[in-house]
C-alpha cells in the first residue's frame, strides 16, 4: 500500500521538504546495503536530522500502523537496511554529530551517523581508541554498529560492540524515547542495553550511543607467516592459544584471497596457501616477551616466511591487505557472494576441507579470509553473474558452507548478522522453542512488529512481498544500461 | 488447584527432592512453603510450568550467597534449588570455552578448568557462589576492571522457561551474533524472567604471576590523583582498587590496590612502574598478594550492615570520596570498595536502622554525581523504609514488558524485583 499523501506532508512538516526523498532514481540508492543481491525499492526515504525528528518520525509511524527500517551508511552485509514493503527508511547519515568527549572518564557520546573510525580519530590525540573495528571503520555508521553487534579483527581480545556500549537513547517501537545504561555501566535489572545491541534494528531506533574508549596500548607487534598449506597455519594458531597467548588479531587468508589483494591494493605478500597476520598489544615486557614465542611456534608449524612489521607503516600495509580483502576480491572475480559463518577454534582444519571439497564440486571459486582466532570464517565465492545459473549456484554454495558450521557446533554469523540474508537459517541453528521466546521478546517491545520487519526472524512471507536475489534488468543484460 | 498445604504431595513435584521450608531457608523473614530440588534441567522445567499454572510465587537459590538481595518477598511458595544442577558439561581447552549447568559453584568450576591452566575471570562473593547465581545478580568485583562482569563472558546461555520450554540462546562459539542474545537478557535478571539452566562461558589463559601495589594515602585527593595516573597510564592492571573506611569522626583512610595478572616479567615490570607513577606503596606477591585479595573479597561480601553498590564517572571519584566522608561524620561507618577505573563500587553503611536508610536515600538525592544507587543487602527495616532497587527510569517500563512476555503470572522472585 503506498504511503499515503497525509503522511509525506507531515514527514515534510517534521524534517523539511528537503528531507523526504521520494524521486524514483534518488531511492535507487536505498534499494541495497553491502549485500546487492537482494533489492527492494522504497517508497519514500527520510533524512532526520536530530533524534527529536526521529522521535516525531517514529511516533507518526506508530500512530498509522506503517512499519520503518533504519538505515546508517548502508554497509550491511545481510540486508538488515533493505526496505520493507509500505514502509518507510528512516536514514540516519545526517545525525553525525559528536556530542561528547570525556577522557578522564573515558567515554564518547555521538550520534548513530558518525562513523566508527571518527570516534577513534576524536580521541586519538588524547592516546585513546575505540577498539572495535570492522574492516568497514572508514565508512561504517556507529548506529549500525549497535545493531550488528559489530566485531572486526580485533575482537579476539577486546570483544564486539556489546562490551563497549555504555549507554544508549533510542526511540521504541511506540515512539518513546529512552535512556538506557548498559550493565556495564552499572544499570541494575535485565540488561536491556545488551538485548538492543545486536537486534538488528528490530526492537527499537537508537539516536545516541555512549561508548566506553581505551588507552592506545603501549606496544604493538605484527607478523606475517606464510605457510604452504592452511592446515599448517591452522596448527600454529591452536599452539598459539595452548601456550596461553591471547593475541589482538589473528587473521588467516588463503591463496586466492591473497592474490586477490595483491592485484588490488599490493601489500606485498609472499606467495603461499595460506598467511597468517598475528597482533600482539599491550604492555611492552609482556608483548616483548611473548612475540619471540609466537614467531617460534610458526616456525615451528612450518612457516615458509616469517615477516615481522618493523614501523607503523608496515604493519598498516599489512593490514591494508587483510582489510581490503573483501573489495579486492573484485579483481578476480565479476562477482562475489561474502559468507559469515562461525566454528569452533579447533574444527577450522576441518570445516575448510569440506569447503575445499564443496569448491570442486560446485564449479565455483572460493577464496578464504578468517578471523582464525575466534573461528569466524569469511568465504568469498566467486561467480560470473553474466553466466546463467552461476548466482543461484553461489548462494546455494554459501548456504552449505553454514550447514557445515552448524554441524561443527557453531553459528551461521559472527557479525554480519542474520537481516533477510539469513532468516532461513535461523531453524538451522534455534529450535521452534527458542526462537519462540525469541518472538516473545520483540513482541513484548514492539506488539505491532513496524520495527524492521521480516528480519531477523523466520517468517511466513506474504506472496509478492519477496525482495528476492538480485536479478539484472533486460536492459542491463543487453549491455544498454549498467548498474553501479 | 493444589492446596498449600498440599504442596509437598503436588504430584509434579514427585521425583524431585521436596521438603518443607526451615529456618535456613528464610530470606527476609519469609520462610518458603516448600524446597525443591529438581535433578534435571526438563524437571526443572517441568515445574515451573505447573508453578506458573498455579500461580505460585518461586524463587531461585543457588549457592545461597546473595539471596538477601532485593526487596522483601512477598509469600513464597517454592524456592527451587539448582544445586542438583551441578555438572561442568564441557570444557574445550583447545577452544577456550566451558559449558556448566548453572549450580555447579565458581569454585568447582575453577578446579576443572585449572587442569588446564585456564580460568573464568569472576570474583566470587563465598565458596558456595554459584554460575547462575553469577549471572542472574551480575554481580562483580576487582577483576571487573579488566574483564567486565559475567555477562561480558557469557556466550551461550539454556533457560527454563514458565510455559516449560527448555530454550537456548547464543551458543557455545566466542563469536556469534545469531538472534536475540537472552543471555545479556538474563544477566542482572535475578531469576524474575526464566530459570538459568546452564551457561557457556569464553575463558582466558591463567596468568603465571600476580603481583599488586598497595599504597595509602592521606587525603582523598591524593588517593584520586594516583588512580587517574594508573588509569590514565598504559599500565594493563587487572583490578583498580580504591578503598576507603571511616567510622564517624575517626581519620579516614584511604588505599590504592593495583593489581597485575600477567607473565611473570611483565607483573613484575608493570607494579613497578605503577609504584612509580603512584609515587608511594608497597608491592605484594606471592601467597602473601592472594591472601589479601581473598581477604579483600570476605570483606566486602559479608553482610553486616547495609550494602549499596554505586556507580559514578570515573572523573568523579575525588567527589565521591568527599560525599562518603561528610556521610561517615553523621556519626557512623562508612566503607566503600571501589573500582576506579570503572567508576563502581561497593559501599557498606553500618549505623542505626534509620540512620542506613537516610544515607541510603542521601545517596540517591545525589542524582548530578550517582548513578544506579542500588541496595544489595540490607537488613528488613532498611528495606522497608528505602526501596532496595531504586527508581528504575525508562528501563522499568520495557522490563516490565518483557517480564509479561516471559512470566505472565508474575510469580518469578515473589516480587523481590528488579522487574
Amino acid at each position: 500500500m503506498p504511503i499515503r499523501e497525509r503522511v509525506v506532508s507531515e514527514l515534510e512538516r517534521i524534517c523539511g521538504p528537503g528531507a523526504v526523498v521520494r524521486e524514483p532514481l534518488q531511492l535507487l540508492t536505498y534499494e541495497c546495503d553491502a549485500l546487492p543481491h537482494m533489492r527492494a525499492t522504497p517508497d519514500l526515504v527520510v533524512l532526520p536530522q536530530s533524534a527529536a525528528e526521529v522521535h516525531q518520525i517514529v511516533r507518526l509511524c506508530a500512530r498509522e500502523g506503517i512499519p520503518f527500517v533504519a538505515r546508517g551508511h548502508g554497509t550491511g552485509l545481510s540486508g538488515g537496511a533493505l526496505p520493507v514493503p509500505g514502509g518507510i527508511v528512516i536514514g540516519l547519515a545526517r545525525l553525525n554529530r559528536v556530542l561528547e568527549i570525556d577522557i578522564p572518564s573515558r567515554r564518547v557520546t555521538v550520534e548513530p551517523g558518525v562513523t566508527n573510525l571518527d570516534i577513534t580519530k576524536h580521541v586519538a590525540p588524547y592516546g585513546y581508541y575505540y577498539a572495535p573495528d570492522p574492516s568497514s571503520q572508514q565508512v561504517c555508521s556507529i548506529g549500525g554498529n549497535v545493531a550488528e553487534n559489530s566485531g572486526g579483527a580485533h575482537c579476539l581480545k577486546y570483544g564486539f560492540t556489546v562490551h563497549h556500549v555504555l549507554a544508549l537513547e533510542a526511540v521504541m517501537a511506540d515512539g518513546e524515547i529512552v535512556h538506557l545504561d548498559s550493565a556495564i555501566a552499572g544499570a541494575p535489572g535485565p540488561d536491556l542495553v545488551g538485548l538492543i545491541v545486536g537486534s538488528e534494528g528490530t526492537l527499537a531506533v537508537v539516536t545516541r550511543v555512549t561508548v566506553r574508549i581505551l588507552r592506545k596500548p603501549e606496544r604493538v607487534r605484527t607478523l606475517l607467516a606464510a605457510f604452504d598449506s592452511i592446515g599448517a597455519a591452522g596448527t600454529a594458531v591452536s599452539e598459539i592459544i595452548a601456550a596461553g597467548i591471547v593475541p589482538a588479531a589473528v587473521e588467516m587468508m588463503d591463496a586466492l584471497a591473497i592474490e586477490a589483494a595483491e592485484a588490488a591494493v599490493h601489500p606485498n605478500f609472499p606467495a603461499a596457501d595460506a598467511v597468517l597476520i598475528v597482533e600482539l598489544d599491550g604492555n611492552a615486557a609482556e608483548v616483548e616477551e611473548l612475540f619471540p614465542v609466537v614467531e617460534a611456534v610458526c616456525r615451528r608449524a612450518g612457516a615458509t616466511s616469517i615477516e615481522i612489521a618493523r614501523d607503523d607503516a608496515q604493519r598498516a600495509r599489512i593490514w591494508r591487505g587483510r582489510k581490503a580483502a573483501f573489495a579486492a576480491m573484485g579483481r578476480v572475480s565479476p562477482n562475489y557472494y561474502v559468507q559469515d559463518g562461525v566454528v569452533p577454534r579447533t574444527k577450522l582444519p576441518e570445516v575448510l576441507e569440506r569447503i575445499r571439497r564443496l569448491e570442486a564440486r560446485c564449479g565455483l571459486r572460493i577464496a578464504n579470509v578468517f578471523h582464525a582466532g575466534d573461528g569466524n570464517l569469511h568465504p568469498l565465492i566467486c561467480y560470473d553473474g553474466k553466466v546463467p545459473g552461476q548466482a543461484d549456484r553461489a548462494v546455494e554454495a554459501a548456504g552449505e558452507i553454514l550447514t557445515y558450521c552448524v554441524e561443527a557446533g557453531g553459528s551461521i554469523t559472527g557479525e554480519h548478522g542474520v537481516g533477510l540474508d539469513k532468516v532461513d537459517f535461523m531453524s538451522r541453528m534455534f529450535t521452534e522453542d527458542d526462537l519462540e521466546v525469541m518472538r516473545r521478546v520483540r513482541d513484548a517491545i514492539d506488539p505491532r512488529r513496524l520495527c524492521n520487519p521480516g528480519k531477523l526472524f523466520p517468517t511466513p512471507r506474504l506472496c509478492g512481498e519477496v525482495p528476492g536475489p538480485y536479478r539484472e534488468h533486460p536492459i542491463e543484460k543487453a549491455g544498454l544500461a549498467e548498474r553501479f | 488447584m493444589t492446596s498449600i498445604d498440599a504442596l509437598p504431595q503436588a504430584p509434579f513435584l514427585a521425583g524431585s527432592v521436596v521438603r518443607t521450608g526451615k529456618q535456613a531457608d528464610v530470606i527476609d523473614g519469609i520462610k518458603p512453603r516448600v524446597v525443591v530440588e529438581p535433578r534435571t534441567s526438563e524437571e526443572l522445567a517441568s515445574i515451573l510450568a505447573s508453578a506458573s499454572r498455579e500461580r505460585l510465587t518461586v524463587v531461585f537459590r543457588g549457592g545461597g550467597t546473595r539471596l538477601g538481595w532485593g526487596r522483601i518477598p512477598q509469600p513464597i511458595d517454592l524456592l527451587i534449588s539448582t544445586r542438583a544442577l551441578n555438572r561442568v558439561l564441557a570444557h574445550e581447552h583447545a577452544d577456550l570455552t566451558a559449558t556448566v549447568e548453572a549450580g555447579a559453584t565458581l569454585d568447582e568450576l575453577a578446579g576443572t578448568l585449572g587442569q588446564h591452566r585456564q580460568w573464568l575471570p569472576l570474583d566470587r562473593t563465598g565458596e558456595a557462589a554459584t554460575v547462575g547465581g553469577a549471572i542472574a545478580t551480575n554481580d562483580s568485583g576487582p577483576l571487573r576492571h579488566r574483564f567486565g562482569t559475567p555477562r561480558d563472558l557469557l556466550i551461550g546461555v539454556t533457560l527454563a522457561t514458565t510455559d516449560g520450554r527448555l530454550v537456548k540462546a547464543g551458543g557455545s562459539v566466542v563469536k556469534n551474533v545469531a538472534g536475540y542474545d537472552l543471555g545479556k537478557l538474563v544477566s542482572g535478571s535475578f531469576g524474575t524472567l526464566a530459570a538459568i539452566v546452564s551457561a557457556t562461558f569464553k575463558l582466558l589463559p591463567m596468568p603465571a604471576a600476580w603481583h599488586t601495589l598497595s599504597a595509602a594515602f592521606d587525603t582523598a585527593d591524593d588517593t584520586a590523583r594516583a588512580a587517574a595516573a594508573v588509569n590514565d597510564s598504559q599500565l594493563e592492571p587487572v583490578s583498580l582498587e580504591v578503598r576507603t573506611a571511616r567510622s564517624g569522626r575517626d581519620a579516614a583512610t584511604y588505599r590504592l590496590l593495583v593489581r597485575f595478572g600477567t607473565s611473570p616479567a611483565a607483573a613484575s615490570a608493570q607494579v613497578e612502574q605503577a609504584r612509580a607513577l603512584v609515587g608511594a606503596g608497597e608491592i605484594i606477591e606471592g601467597d602473601a598478594e592472594a591472601s589479601l585479595w581473598r581477604r579483600y573479597q570476605a570483606h566486602t561480601s559479608s553482610s553486616a550492615g547495609t550494602i549499596v553498590t554505586l556507580n559514578w564517572l570515573p572523573a568523579m571519584l575525588a567527589r565521591v570520596l568527599a560525599l562518603l566522608d561528610e556521610i561517615a561524620q553523621t556519626g557512623a561507618s562508612v566503607e566503600l570498595a571501589a573500582r576506579a577505573g570503572i567508576g563502581a563500587g561497593q559501599l557498606r553503611l553500618d549505623g542505626s536502622m534509620d540512620w542506613q536508610a537516610a544515607a541510603v536515600a542521601r545517596l540517591r538525592g545525589q542524582s548530578d554525581l550517582l548513578r544506579h544507587v542500588t541496595i544489595r543487602d540490607a537488613p528488613p527495616a532498611v528495606k522497608q523504609a528505602v526501596d532496595a532497587w531504586g527508581p528504575a527510569g525508562a528501563a522499568a517500563a520495557i522490563g516490565a514488558a518483557v517480564k509479561r512476555a516471559l512470566d505472565p503470572a508474575g510469580i518469578l522472585n515473589a516480587a523481590r524485583g528488579p522487574i
